[in-house]
């Protein structure tokens, strides 16, 4: 049965072309997707992964790069609970965009969401602009995660998918004991268990 | 929990299991075992207290058949669900509906086109239905966010995309109604759904294909553009007041960020949508709000490319003219002074490069056009409040800084604004156009120092006037022989209380032509605009009562002419327009006496002074026949058979039946003070004393205009520096508190005391005409300061370059 113990949204930004879909299909679907166009809008990807014997959804929203459809991608920052920023290390104009998307984290996300950067496409060597220690110090004075990434040859993807599961599920236990509702990580799914105490009653 | 489960289905499945088990056939072909689906609809309506157990039950099957990929069955339970959700709608609904909605997301999560299509069609089915309690714990959040996606596909194969996009579409409507309804639940107005909604309809609406193709062909209702409209038509006729403003924002937005307000087609069809829908509604104030709306988003956009601006303007425009009919909303002023503001703000970007100011006049032109079009929806009295209002922003009559110094080209367009106004005004009765409060401000703007100014003023008054349709037939100066069927003039009977009017009135009227006759910045514009305001003024309100005083007023501006320093071609167009205005008013008085002296002398005109008549004076053709500066005589001598006689209009008068002992005195008599040029003194004197009597004094000994004239402009020259010198800021309190006090009585007060306020006014206009003259370098310098012997050719400078758009 398909059933989970705590479903989480991410939401991936930043600038066209950096590869966010490309990781998003590695990771949902294990292949590198030739040639697509740009995303329109905002696209949906779901994913269940396993941290410590629970299984935990993904949801995974996708947003679009241009400018085009800021407003409607700004919309579903407010709900994530991890975002995912993407910048191309061999791009240094979509690194230097990236205070500005930070910026639009403040603006729009939750405080405190849990945030990633993360440096894609590392599979091409001689074309890197930006270094890895760079990433990692803005990655630092920002207070986010940092990770380098190849959608193309599946490097570090599905670590940073499920680095962030087992954060999520962290913080999610420890609002748990700290509040009895927990009301914003668990499923509308979880509610299976109680009902089946229920049968059992009946 | 497998194994407690487990355990009960080992003793004996329950019922609804056992019932739910059956409806699935062998293959999923064959869809729902009919009769078995009846049983179990039975069973559910008679015993709803297992409805939420049927669901959940369903649910795990469900579940199970999306992860082994058996899509048959898929389809065969949702089958089932949509079919209890139908039959069982009465009650306790609620908790199946939470299994129901479980079982939608866990579809619409899945990759297959089908499965998401199918899942949101059920959703609409069931946002179809209406509970009958309201669960407030439910959230619509991952539909709105997923059908928003859905919205957005873009599956290469054109057919999958199309299908997607309008089950999205269609499901957003869903979420919508569902929701709409009941504000206990999802407020589904919140920016964090809006945002999403509104954007995706767009999206969808704005396929350019689409908005050319002919609509009625039976495939476009499955387009996802026409859907998107349908369903944004829906939404906003579902929107209450509160909630115009929380789709309007993201429209706005979208429309900004897709860069869709150049060209502005889109726009203007959203708006049309946007106010045709909140019309549905039959309340008037929500369009007001959209036009509040777009105003304050045109305000976000004052430091925006022109064309922009000029394109907002134009679908504000485009929404006015659908909101026609009621009024507008509460604060009417609020627009005029929002588009004024921007009116001011694109006149002050004074950019240099041409196809910038191109940009900023058509913006400025849309301004107008649109307020003018606001104005068209008010009741005429408040046309004229609008008007004052306008004229209020002239420095002349303001002293709030908000519009800062002005410089000819606003004032222009203030004054294009005002005509636009103007033209909206039907006029019934003169007493009702032309109240004091607005008419003597427009008539001290008549004498501004520019040129084309004056024109634009004149030709305000001339559409306030005129209510034959005459103005345009008297755009010429000419002397025809029968000039009621040659020009086609409509004459018609005055009536008394226009005649009465004018007894009040006339003499402001009369003292600001004969000012503006002597204004050597005149163009032939200038000219004919004078002598189309006179012949209206004699055609509207010439009746009997003051017959004499418009003779009167021809011989005044013949001596004034005669004593004044102007160029020969002034000179010479003020003894045409005499001459021309004479023969309008013989001839539709039917003075045949008149008729017949004026022939005569025009006659002997043509033979010894025919630079006197309009045929030589408004020559305005650039060809080689026509008149040049050596053409006009030499000298500057007038015979006096070549000019109207007093004494023998006197005695033509006297033979039709008139008094005509008030032709012998000049009409306008300046009164004369050291410092507060009291303009209209006489003129309030009359209003307010005997309105049956014209009151002229002889006690003056400049009984020429022209001298009164000079007198003036020596004071003012003379004293505006002592005047600046003063500490205004007093006065300026002073002077705003009773132009707003003005302003608030206007409608109620009784005459007189408007009459005495406006006199109080008048005064701190003039001043402020004056002090504006001297502060401002005359725009051309050859107005004053030129000597009269360089005659400003009239004819080369027909159009004032401000006057040309
Ligand atoms: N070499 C390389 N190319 C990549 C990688 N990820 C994406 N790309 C390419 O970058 C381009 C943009 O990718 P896409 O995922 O559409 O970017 P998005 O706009 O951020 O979603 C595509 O041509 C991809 O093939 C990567 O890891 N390595
Ligand atoms: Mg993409």
């Amino acid at each position: 049965m398909d059933d989970y113990k705590y479903l989480f949204k991410v939401v991936l930004i930043g600038e066209a072309g950096v590869g966010k879909t490309c990781l998003v299909r590695r990771f949902t679907q294990g292949l590198f997707p030739p040639g697509q166009g740009a995303t329109i809008g905002v696209d949906f990807m779901i994913k269940s992964v396993e941290v410590n014997g629970e299984k935990i959804k993904l949801q995974i929203w996708d947003t679009a790069g241009q400018e085009r459809f800021r407003s409607i991608t700004q919309s579903y920052y407010h709900s994530a609970n991890a975002l995912i920023l993407v910048y191309d290390v061999c791009s240094q104009l979509s690194f230097d965009n990236i205070p500005h998307w930070i910026q639009e984290i403040e603006k729009y996300a939750n405080t405190k969401v849990f945030s990633y950067l993360v440096g894609n496409k590392i599979d091409q060597i001689n074309r890197r602009e930006i270094p890895s220690h760079i990433g990692e110090q803005f990655a630092k004075r920002y207070e986010m995660k940092f990770i380098e990434t190849s959608a193309k040859e599946a490097e570090n993807v599905d670590a940073l998918f499920y680095d962030i599961a087992t954060e999520l599920t962290k913080q999610a236990h420890q609002q748990a004991l700290e509040t009895d509702k927990g009301v914003n990580f668990k499923a509308h799914n979880t509610s299976t268990i109680s009902s089946c105490s229920t049968c059992l009653r009946f | 929990m497998p194994g407690c489960c487990g355990c009960w289905e080992v003793l004996r499945p329950p019922r609804y299991k056992r019932l739910v088990d059956s409806i699935f056939p062998a293959n999923p072909q064959d869809g729902l075992v009919k009769n078995n689906m009846d049983k179990l609809t039975f069973y559910a309506m008679t015993t709803s207290e297992k409805l939420d157990r049927i669901g959940m039950y369903l649910e795990q099957r469900l579940s199970r058949d999306i992860s082994r990929h058996r899509i048959g069955f898929v389809f065969v339970a949702m089958d089932a669900l949509d079919q209890l959700l139908v039959a069982c709608h009465a009650h306790s609904l609620n908790l199946f509906v939470e299994s129901f909605l479980k079982m939608v997301q866990k579809l619409l999560e899945c990759e297959e086109a089908e499965l998401q299509i199918l899942a949101t069609q059920s959703f609409i089915k069931f946002a179809n239905i209406e509970e009958d309690t309201p669960s407030y714990h439910r959230r619509y959040d991952f539909f709105v966010s997923k059908f928003s996606v859905m919205s957005h596909n873009a599956d290469r194969n054109e057919n999958v995309r199309t299908k997607i996009r309008g089950a999205g579409l269609l499901g957003l409507q869903g979420v919508v109604r569902k929701t709409v309804s009941d504000d206990l639940q999802v407020n589904i107005w919140d920016p964090v759904h809006m945002d999403k909604i509104v954007p995706s309809l767009l999206f969808n609406m704005h396929t350019p294909e689409f908005m050319s193709v002919n609509t009625e062909s039976p495939r476009d209702e499955e387009h996802p553009a026409y859907i998107a409209e349908m369903v944004f038509r829906d939404l906003v006729c579902r929107a209450s007041y509160g909630n115009v403003k929380s789709v309007l924002q993201p429209v706005l937005c979208h429309i900004d960020n897709h860069r869709l307000w150049v060209p502005n087609e889109f726009a203007v069809k959203c708006f049309k949508i946007i106010m045709y829908s909140v019309q549905i509604q039959r309340k008037q104030q929500y369009g007001y709000l959209v036009i509040q709306m777009l105003m304050s988003h045109l305000d976000t956009h004052t430091n925006s490319d022109p064309s922009i601006k000029a394109s907002i303007i134009e679908v504000l425009y485009e929404s006015v003219l659908i909101s026609a009919g009621g009024s507008i909303g509460p604060s009417v002023l609020d627009v005029f002074n929002t588009l004024l503001r921007h009116l001011k703000t694109s006149v002050d970007n004074k950019s240099p490069e041409g196809e910038k100011r191109n940009m900023e006049k058509k913006f400025e032109e849309a301004i107008i056009n649109t307020i003018g079009e606001f104005a068209n929806n008010l009741p005429d009295y408040q046309k004229i409040e609008i008007m004052m209002f306008i004229m209020g922003k002239f420095p002349q009559f303001s002293h709030s800084e908000e519009m800062g110094f002005m410089d000819n080209y606003l004032q222009t367009m203030l004054l294009k604004t005002l005509l636009k106004v103007a033209t909206k005004y039907k006029t019934v009765i003169m007493n009702n156009a032309f109240p004091p409060e607005f008419l003597h401000p427009l008539l001290r703007i008549s004498l501004l120092d520019d040129p084309g100014l004056r024109v634009v003023v004149q030709e305000i008054l001339h559409t306030l006037l005129d209510r034959h349709d005459n103005a345009s037939k008297l755009k010429t100066v000419s002397i025809p022989k029968d000039v009621v069927s040659e020009l086609d003039l409509t004459v018609d009977k005055v009536p008394r209380q226009d005649s009465l009017f004018m007894k009040k009135n006339g003499i402001q009227f009369y003292w600001h032509i004969l000012e503006n006759l002597q204004m050597e910045s005149n163009k032939a514009d200038n000219f004919e605009a004078i002598f189309c305001t006179m012949c209206l003024i004699t055609i509207e309100m010439g009746g009997d009562d003051i017959l004499v005083e418009l003779i009167r007023l021809a011989l005044d501006i013949q001596s004034m002419t005669i004593e004044s320093t102007l160029p020969k071609t002034h000179k010479c167009c003020n003894h045409a327009i005499v001459a021309a205005y004479l023969n309008v008013l013989a001839q539709i008085t039917n003075m045949s006496p008149l008729v017949q002296y004026l022939s005569d002398l025009f006659e002997l005109r043509r033979k010894e002074a025919c630079h006197l008549l309009p045929e030589f004076a408004f020559n305005r053709s650039n060809r080689d026949s026509s008149v040049k500066d050596e053409d006009y005589p030499k000298e500057d001598k007038v015979e006096e058979k070549w000019l109207f006689d007093q004494t023998a209009l006197q005695d033509i008068l006297t033979e039709c039946g008139h008094d005509a002992s008030r032709l012998s005195a000049p009409l306008a008599q300046r009164p004369h003070s050291s410092m507060g040029i009291m303009i209209h003194d006489s003129g309030m004197v009359n209003s307010m004393s005997d309105i049956g009597s014209i009151n002229i004094e002889l006690d003056s000994i400049e009984s020429s205009p022209l001298l009164a004239r000079k007198k003036v402009e020596e004071i003012t020259v003379e004293s505006l520096k002592k005047m600046l010198a003063e500490d205004q800021s007093v006065k300026r309190e002073e002077d705003a508190k009773k132009r707003q006090e003005i302003f608030e009585t206007f409608q109620n007060a009784p005459f007189e005391e408007i009459v005495a306020r406006a006199e109080a006014k008048s005064n701190c206009f003039h001043d402020k005409l004056y002090e504006i003259l001297e502060m401002s370098p005359p725009s051309s310098p050859d107005h004053t300061t030129k000597e009269s012997q360089n005659a400003v050719p009239v004819f080369e400078m027909q159009f004032p370059s401000l006057y040309v758009y």
